[in-house]
């Protein structure tokens, strides 16, 4: 009881301590050095409080629930934290912590050009908008702090309001939000009205009276509308465009954080609030993550910009998520709780690590801009001299993302991996096919997110500079190392120490009451873990051991034979030509054969323009242009035909809209008398 | 106190009807103003005499308000927009007098109709007067309709509103005073807002015909 009320006292300083961060950044607007101090450390203050909330949730199991009724009928403010919620306040406060103090040093190259105290207030306010939606625990209130979040996130994506491509990605992010919204609204009317409340609490105990008819409909409605927030394919449309033009500390939040709230509410509903899951929710949201992790990588190796390709990695990893989650709903389904369990876990393993990593190459990419003005990978090339440090950060959250071991993200892949193999040996013919199907698709992401990233890192940091800019370019400040270095070092630390963590994420998943009593298929020690049915098992430690010890050696042998051996400086042969930057690999001409292979799917284009000395002779070309690109097939296919009907039915409604008031007045009662009509009848 | 009979209330309630008719039939401007005052001032007398019933002062209050918010200041507020712009005459309607006639009498009729069934329950004894009270409703959206001046249609909105109250004392559904003056408050104010947006179109258009509004549109 005691520490119940510590626990929900410090959940609320958390949210004042934003507030408060909020609104002194605006008063203190006028001072750019003030505004960003004070936004950004009251940002920290208040994350740090978060982080010791949650962890009070995790660690003693100081579950809280707070209701004040207003005096709007089904609306209160009520907030519920359990173990998942304090694992997603968990997963916030640590990004935003490591985010702000970047930040920091990061909105300074934003001062006297944009609002500081602006970026100040909608930093904070998002940042308790996120925390109050995965605590949030009434339909209604639960709508109006997603649209908090929502519209602090646009004013932030909108920010470098000068360049109209960002304010371009804010519309289409907005509206895009906005037809989320929409779905996730009709499906918690129709949750109200088979229960007749908007009380989480209360639907999850009375929805089990209704028709699975109505919990189908809650399922599809609910895909769409968080879908549409996590970016899964083909809601994705919004994230490529949206997570770049947002300040790079808001990409990292926005990529690591906010797209895991529809990933929260995915589990708040299918595997909390809603009754038993059919088999067929499970297959669907397997399918989903198979082509959103396959498809999210393949278009990030045909990026050139840095940000729109971490951002396609987002829908990558989402979908890598979603892999786990879809086979914990069908393990559910089919009645086999130890490895629902197992799948649930890889997922929100994954759910963390991507945070992390997404994080910490968010910010690196952001350095990197910072000082080549650019976000164009063509133009960049051998940052590696000039920014040391920088490099090894992106380096590491690099190999963490590609599942090398030992980072963090080799594990929860690995863990995501167990639970498919298990789907082909433990379901039913059609349903194992889904499962060959998605660990296909896994091994080929995997190897594709490798070979991207082999792309990303030696275009932009190794061989030599492509531009003017990289030269000019210097070492991040000391905020902004600070926070990559931890998250370097999160990544791992949360490797090595996987076995530890594995069952603090064990604690949430049980802490559902679907696994109440559910024995996991896993076993984890410190050292190991390990399926109980001895099908395999992995020890960090052992990895980490094992590559430290073939590195000395490795080292120690290229030691022993060239000690005696004198070393030769000389220039590279270049066929008696000067070296220069063209000779390098290009970050599109990396992705080529990427793109035939795919072409049927990638739907690459060429474009060829030339211009003549003589435009009448045409035999002396002055000057050629080859613009290459792909198509997006969701836009294509379906967004533009969605778009051309909607124009279409404007272009129709408008005859309605002449601009005549009468006419309006006439429109009133024809529809009054229609409707009395239609009552009399 | 002489009791209102339903008889009475039929009669007062004719006489707003007619009020309404004559409204659409009115030329001159300064004829529609007098109807909406003489419509008014019925139903200033009538909230009077059921404040004096009810003993209240507060509702003595609220029909001494309506009397001088609608019989004094509204029409006041008018004939100074009539005199400013010498807007003596109505501009034109969309169907003459004898097609508004026409539709006067479909909507009368419509208003008796079963339809309205359910609202006519609220109060057996006075349905016709209900009914009357229905139609004033429907016929004063219809001028607003009809009308293409925008004194008229603010006329139209005011005589709305009047159709509404009256509807609400025959039926029994009287409000508290508090409301009441609230209510008040909120035409006038509407009024002060209205006759800008008034001045505003005529010095834009040099007319009060509201059809030229239609130019603002984007083409």
């Amino acid at each position: 009881m005691f520490n119940t009320l510590i626990s929900s006292n410090i959940f609320f300083l958390s949210l004042l301590l934003w507030i408060a961060g909020a609104v002194g950044a605006l008063v203190l607007s006028k001072n750019d050095r003030l505004a960003n101090w004070w936004g950004n450390s009251f940002a920290i203050l208040g994350s740090c409080v978060g982080l010791l909330f949650s962890l009070s949730v995790l660690i003693i199991g100081s579950t809280f629930s707070f209701n004040i009724d207003s005096t709007l009928p089904l609306l209160s403010l009520s907030f519920s934290v359990d173990k998942l919620s304090a694992f997603f306040i968990f997963l916030i406060s640590l990004i935003a912590l490591l985010a702000s103090i970047y930040a920091l040093g990061y909105v300074k190259h934003y001062y006297k050009k944009y609002n500081i105290g602006a970026l100040g207030f909608f930093y904070n306010i998002f940042l308790a908008g996120m925390v109050m939606v995965v605590s949030a625990h009434n339909a209604l209130f639960f709508l109006i702090v997603w649209e908090i979040m929502s519209l602090a996130s646009y004013f932030l994506v909108i920010y470098e309001n000068k360049e109209k491509e960002n304010v371009q990605a804010g519309s289409l992010y907005f509206i895009m939000t906005h037809v989320g919204t929409a779905f996730i609204t009709l499906a918690f009317l129709l949750l109200y009205r088979s229960t007749g409340s908007l009380d989480f609490g209360v639907i999850k105990e009375t929805i089990g009276n209704s028709s699975p008819l109505i919990a189908d409909t809650v399922f599809i409605l609910a895909l769409i509308g968080f879908g549409t927030k996590a970016g899964i394919i083909p809601f994705h449309i919004w994230l490529p465009n949206a997570h770049p033009a947002a300040p790079s500390h808001v990409s990292a939040l926005m990529s690591g954080v906010m797209i895991k709230t529809g990933i929260y509410m995915f589990i708040r509903m299918f595997m909390d609030m809603l009754p038993d899951a059919p088999l067929w929710w499970g297959v669907v949201i397997l399918i989903l993550g198979a082509i959103s992790s396959l498809f999210g990588v393949l278009y990030a190796l045909t990026e050139h910009d840095i940000k729109r390709l971490l951002a396609y990695h987002s829908i990558e990893n989402i979908g890598i998520i979603l892999l786990g989650l879809g086979s914990s709903l069908v393990f559910w389904s089919l009645d086999m709780k130890p490895l629902a369990v197992l799948s649930l876990v890889a997922a929100l393993f994954h759910t963390l690590n991507h945070a992390i990593f997404k994080a910490l190459l968010f910010l690196g990419a952001g350095s990197v801009i910072s000082q080549t003005h650019t976000r164009n990978m063509e133009e960049y090339g051998g940052l590696i001299k000039y920014m040391p440090q920088t490099a090894l950060f992106f380096l590491a959250g690099s190999m963490a993302i590609s599942a090398l071991p030992p980072l963090n993200g080799f594990f929860s892949e690995w863990m995501t991996f167990q639970s498919l193999f298990s789907g082909i040996m433990a379901s039913n013919v059609p349903v194992r096919w889904v499962f060959i199907l998605a660990a296909g698709s896994l091994a080929f992401t995997g190897g594709l997110a490798a070979m991207c990233f082999v792309k990303a890192f030696g275009v932009t940091f190794l061989a030599r500079p492509r531009s003017e800019n990289v030269r000019h370019a210097r070492e991040s400040g000391f905020a902004l190392r600070v926070g990559m270095a931890v998250l370097a070092a999160l990544t791992l630390v949360i490797g090595f120490t996987a076995g530890s963590i594995t069952n603090a994420v064990s604690g949430v998943v049980s802490d559902l009451s679907a696994f109440n009593s559910s024995e996991p298929a896993f076993f984890s020690t410190i050292q190991t873990v390990g399926m109980r049915n001895g099908f395999a098992s992995i020890s960090m430690p052992l990895i980490l051991a094992s590559l430290i010890v073939t590195m000395a050696l490795t080292f120690f042998a290229v030691y022993l034979v060239s000690r005696n051996r004198k070393t030769k400086i000389g220039r590279t042969w270049d066929c008696g030509t000067t070296l220069g930057p063209r000779m390098e690999i290009t970050a599109t001409g990396f992705s080529n054969s990427i793109v035939t292979i795919f072409r049927g799917a990638l739907k690459p284009t060429k474009q060829t323009s030339i211009e003549y000395r003589d435009e009448d002779m045409r035999y002396f070309q002055k000057s050629s242009t080859v613009e290459l690109g792909i198509q997006d097939i969701y836009n294509r296919y379906f967004y533009q035909p969605v778009h051309m009907l909607t124009i279409k039915a404007s272009e129709y409604m408008k005859r309605i809209q002449s601009g005549n008031i009468n006419m309006y007045v006439l429109y009133i009662l024809a529809i009054l008398i229609a409707l009395l009509f239609a009552s009399g009848m | 106190m002489i009791p209102i009979t339903p008889q009475i209330l039929f009669f007062l309630e004719t006489m707003l009807f007619a009020s309404v008719v004559f409204m659409h039939i009115a030329k001159k401007n300064s004829g529609v103003i007098f109807l909406y005052a003489a419509q008014s001032l019925i139903i200033a007398i009538a909230l009077f005499y059921s404040s004096l019933k009810e003993a209240s002062l507060l509702l003595v209050v609220a029909a001494v308000a309506t009397f001088l918010v609608k019989v004094i200041i509204v029409p006041y507020f008018f004939s100074g927009l009539i005199k400013k712009h010498r807007l003596q005459f109505s501009v034109s309607t969309y169907l003459n007098t004898p097609m508004t006639l026409i539709v006067l009498a479909l909507l009368t009729a419509f208003s008796y109709s079963h339809f309205f069934g359910p609202l006519t329950i609220l109060a057996p004894d006075k349905e016709n007067a209900l009914s009357l009270a229905i139609a004033m409703v429907l016929i004063s959206i219809f001028l607003i309709i009809n009308r293409k001046g925008a004194l008229s249609q603010m006329v139209g909105i005011l005589s709305l509103e009047n159709a509404i109250v009256s509807f609400a004392y025959v039926a029994g559904l009287e409000t508290t005073a508090g409301l009441q003056v609230g209510i008040l408050f909120d035409i006038f104010i509407w009024v002060v807002i209205a006759s800008v947006f008034a001045s505003m179109i005529y010095r834009h258009f040099g007319s009060l015909n509201v059809s030229v509004l239609k130019h603002l549109k984007e083409e």
